[in-house]
């Protein structure tokens, strides 16, 4: 008990650093967030091209993004890039390498997504008279975001939690305020579980608006 | 002057040759009934009629304007032609009403409350406005088929196509759907229907086109070609529809 409300107090004592981390966790885990859902929109209407020499690299893309460690991209960019005279700050090199990664993932979601679609729809709409930009603003992607929303929330769970690693490369977020408080106060059990914590928080509201979200735009008598 | 006037159509896949010279015409008010074996090229045929589908060879005019030449626009000439699919292919993420309105909205570049004026019409007309508000997924098959009608003469094309329209009824849904092309049909509304289903096209047509080998073999009434056609093939085609199936 005693050790506990030590701890508390070190928290107390270091709140303007925690909640800076905290504050650069959020902001690294939201841009990601968005650049990666942006990004994954724009490769999956790249994976639509009649060209197939087009569809290789964008397959090709997402294959390496997904099958390469993020980490490896991450050092490879911080500490690799330097040789060559390009120095990026931390923030920098984990929006660009996070975005890579995860808009393969997304791009991913959304083309398994897309084989679910009735193509005759698709046909249909053609014949209408729509563009092929009106067929896939209209049609395709309403649906097939709908039907992405489970795969894509828990992308945006695992942007925040893997945003940690972005310590790795002094990027001071959230979990490398911990690693500081702890290694001053040797408290490391409390320390680690107190982020454990805040992170599982944090997943939560994510994981209530995505229920939300999930409610609100199912498409009625098709199942995602 | 014809409607549609199509000449020596030819299309084909890959080296095989599907229609093989196909020569009709449809003039303005007139409905006719396109039969034939599986797989003898109907719905490759509606398809080159609209452009979803590139022809290999042959003229299709419209209006006495041929649009199967490569500078026509597509765009503006499928908005002429209400294609009406074999599952029906409504938008499953939209309303019933939104289903109608959205071409209203985008290509006609209608107001939301004109849109919604005029869908509401064309459901009325197909006894559908009480279900504008529900998804495709809570509409029978019948219902589908009529929303399906609905949105693409609120288009006002100048021809109707059906792509076996009936294929997916049971019978009683069929003469359903055979009472609604008679009302269309009362109301001079152009149509092309492809069917596999002989008292279909006995309730809705004078003329029925039968399509085999890439070509087409006989056009005449359906009676005629049923009864006292010379050709065996066609008697025997009309005669047992539905081992051919
Ligand atoms: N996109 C395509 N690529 C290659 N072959 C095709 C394609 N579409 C149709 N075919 C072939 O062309 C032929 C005619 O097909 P089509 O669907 O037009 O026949 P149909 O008369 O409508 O048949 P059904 O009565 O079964 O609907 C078939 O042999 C089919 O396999
Ligand atoms: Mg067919």
């Amino acid at each position: 008990m005693m050790a506990l409300t030590d701890f508390l107090r070190d928290v107390g004592n270091d709140s303007a650093l925690l909640l800076g981390g905290l504050r650069s966790t959020l902001l690294l885990a939201t841009t990601i967030s968005i650049t990666g859902f942006v990004g994954g929109v724009l490769v999956f209407f790249c994976t639509l091209t009649s060209n197939r020499i087009g569809r290789y690299w964008v397959e090709s893309y997402i294959s390496f993004f997904i099958g390469t460690p993020l980490l490896v991209l991450l050092f490879l960019m911080y500490y690799g890039l330097p040789q060559w005279g390009v120095r990026l700050s931390p923030l920098w090199v984990s929006i660009i390498g996070f975005t890579l990664n995860v808009a393969a993932y997304n791009a991913r979601y959304l083309t398994t997504a897309y084989r679910g679609l009735d193509t005759g729809e698709l046909e249909a709409a053609r014949a209408q008279g729509f563009t092929s930009w009106q067929v896939f603003t209209l049609i395709t992607l309403p649906q097939v975001l709908r039907l992405s929303i489970p795969g894509l929330t828990n992308q945006v769970i695992l942007n925040l939690k893997d945003s940690s690693i972005a310590f790795l490369i002094q990027y001071t977020e959230f979990f490398a305020q911990i690693q500081e408080l702890s290694a001053r106060n040797f408290k490391f059990f409390q320390a680690y579980l107190f982020a454990g914590i805040v992170y599982l928080g944090l997943v939560s509201v994510i994981v209530l608006i995505a229920r939300h979200l999930e409610a609100k735009c199912m498409i009625p008598g098709v199942r995602g | 002057m014809a409607l549609l006037e199509i000449k020596d159509l030819v299309k084909r896949f890959d080296g095989r040759t599907v229609l093989n010279g196909v020569t009709f015409e449809l003039n303005e008010g007139q409905t006719k009934v396109i039969m034939g074996p599986s797989g003898c090229g109907k719905s490759t045929l509606l398809r080159c009629l609209n452009r979803l589908l590139e022809p290999d060879g042959g003229q299709i005019f419209f209006r006495g304007e041929d649009v199967a030449l490569p500078d026509t626009d597509i765009r503006q000439h499928r908005q002429r032609i209400g294609f009406v699919f074999q599952q029906f292919a409504l938008y499953r993420h939209l309303t019933v009403l939104e289903n109608i309105t959205l071409g209203l909205r985008k290509l006609r570049r209608l107001s939301t409350a004109a849109a919604d004026k005029k869908a509401a019409y064309q459901l009325e007309r197909m006894e559908m406005g009480a279900h504008r508000l529900k998804y495709p997924a809570h509409l029978s098959v019948g219902q589908k088929q009529r929303v399906a009608i609905a949105r693409a003469l609120a288009m006002d094309p100048a021809v109707l196509f059906f792509d076996e329209p009936t294929s997916a009824l049971d019978p009683l849904m069929s003469l359903e759907v055979a009472a609604v092309i008679n009302q269309l049909r009362s109301e001079n509304v152009t149509m092309l229907c492809v069917t596999h289903d002989v008292s279909l096209a006995r309730h809705v047509t004078d003329r029925v086109i039968f399509l085999d080998d890439g070509q087409v073999k006989a056009e005449d009434s359906a009676e005629q070609l049923l009864t006292t056609h010379a050709d065996p093939r066609i008697r025997q085609f009309f005669g047992q529809p539905a081992a051919l199936k």
